[in-house]
């Protein structure tokens, strides 16, 4: 995730290249709650496929394993040392079955969960990204925004929330230009004497707040 | 009870795919994660299948059915020939005898006459061998055996035809299921999104409208928490520079400077503050 505080030291996104972020492993659940709901939902019903059919492959083997033990115990009779010796085989043949399917699931589980968390984190990441934004506007914050990452998802939605951003931040800076005018020309209408009487000092003190106002707005564009 | 800030929003399906290409795109992972499981699994439960009803089948044939036992058709068989021999002679009487003594002939024999035209053969008998007494059990039983072990093979059939058809419609009901599921999944996600998109072009129009909570059920309630707040940091911007403006505005009004063009201006900008804030 880039580090959208960057944004307050450049007001203007830098010329060139912005250098390349490296993902790391530790922030990849960024909105714990959302992925491994996705995770888990995912996880679960591939669990339950995997074992319902396992187990009919299981089942089926067995039956053909026990069906062949019944032929053998017919043709060899009462010698019941031949049977054991040839269907142990048999029987060491399912559980191995069991085992590799026992061991594919668990695979495909790591493997479907590892997946996932990587493509949840690509929706996770921007909207942890806008989040950011989205707290330092509510401080009145409307520094420069920096574009997602190759490779995010929501890019529509991000490039909204940018031109949005953009949008307010353009029309507060030229808001702020435009009383930033407006407050020179009743300076300057001030020293010419326009103003008379009591009022000129309660209006000097509403200009002198106001452009106390503009100082603390420019920050805030900064 | 509604609280301040809800709004009844009615979920309907046609407005379940609100963000296309987010939605189909996990839904779509889902689904192929879930064929390709299924798929995999599913050949490797027919090959298994299919060796079992072949075993199953193969050792049912083999099973060995009480024979019936083997009866000798009927069969003609001819008598001895029988020989019918003339009446026998008078007997010798003692007079005539003693005649042939004095007279020195030899005494007579009796006369045999042996017509072979008069033998009569004999007719073919019809020889019909004994029936053994539990040869109807046997039938019985041989058939019945032989009729269950049909009926056995006939049965791993068709339970070889349901193993498959069970496996096809649970893959299909499950594909669906997994697909509707997904839309639905990421429908809770996409529709905070596009409450937040409807939002933002809004703001960027200058509209700071109020902002409604989510429906029930929704998910990004904390994402949609932080949009909320940028919402109200921007409005308190606006509304500083409106009571900053108003005071300017008075304080001019009140130093007779009311008319300056400067003033006009920051006029037109209080309206337009207020009227974003409205």
């Amino acid at each position: 995730m880039s580090d959208p505080t960057a944004a307050t030291s450049t007001p203007v996104a830098p010329a060139g290249p912005r250098p390349k972020y490296k993902r790391k492993l530790s922030n990849y659940l960024l909105d714990k709650k959302l992925q491994l709901r996705y995770v888990l939902v995912v996880t679960i019903l591939s669990g339950i496929i995997a074992g319902a059919l396992g187990y009919m492959i299981y089942d089926q083997r067995h039956q053909s394993t026990a069906s062949i033990e019944s032929d053998l115990q017919r043709l060899v009779g009462a010698d019941a040392k031949d049977v054991e010796s040839i269907t142990g085989d048999y029987q060491s043949q399912d559980r191995i079955l069991v085992y590799k399917m026992v061991a594919a699931g668990i695979g495909l589980v790591v493997i479907l969960s590892l997946y996932l968390v990587i493509m949840t984190h690509k929706v996770a990441g921007p909207l942890f990204k806008t989040s950011i934004y989205f707290e330092r506007m509510a401080e009145g914050k409307l520094g420069a925004v920096t574009p997602l990452r190759q490779g995010d998802m929501l890019q529509e939605f991000y490039a909204n929330f940018k031109e949005m951003h953009d949008a307010v931040r353009a029309r507060a800076v030229a808001d702020a230009a435009a009383m930033h005018a407006a407050l020179q020309a009743l300076r300057d209408s001030r020293n010419h004497g326009d103003y008379r009487g009591e009022t000129h000092s309660k209006l000097t003190e509403e200009l002198d707040l106001l452009e106390e106002h503009l100082v603390q707005r420019k920050q805030q564009l900064a | 009870m509604t609280k301040p800030g809800d709004r009844a929003y009615k979920r309907s399906w046609k407005n379940l795919l609100i963000n296309k290409r987010y939605q189909l795109r996990f839904t779509l992972f889902m689904v192929g994660i879930a064929g390709l499981l299924m798929a995999g699994l599913g050949i490797w439960i027919k090959i298994v299948a299919d060796e079992t009803t072949k075993v199953s089948k193969t050792s049912k044939r083999g099973e060995p059915c009480p024979k019936i036992p083997v009866i000798e058709a009927p069969y003609e068989e001819l008598p001895p020939p029988t020989m019918k021999l003339p009446d026998a002679p008078p007997p010798i009487d003692a007079g005539s005898a003693a005649a042939d003594a004095r007279t020195g002939d030899r005494p007579r024999r009796p006369k045999i006459d042996v017509t072979l035209d008069a033998m009569e053969l004999p007719k073919p008998i019809l020889i019909v061998p004994p029936i053994p007494v539990t040869f109807k059990g046997d039938v019985v039983d041989h058939w019945t055996c032989e009729l269950l072990n049909a009926a056995a093979i006939e049965r791993l059939d068709a339970g070889h035809l349901r193993i498959m058809l069970v496996l096809v419609g649970s893959m299909l009901l499950l594909t669906v299921g997994l697909a509707v599921f997904g839309i639905k999944m990421t429908h809770k996600v996409a529709g905070p999104l596009f409450k937040v998109q409807l939002y933002l072009a809004k703001m960027k129009e200058g509209r700071l409208d109020k902002v409604y909570n989510l429906r029930k059920g929704d998910q990004l309630v904390e994402f949609y928490d932080h949009f909320k707040h940028a919402h109200a940091g921007i409005v308190a911007l606006e509304k500083s520079d409106i009571d900053r403006l108003k005071a300017v505005i008075a304080a001019a009004e009140a130093a007779g400077a009311g008319e300056h063009a400067s003033i006009a201006e920051l006029r037109a900008m209080l309206a337009r503050k207020e009227k974003s804030v409205e």
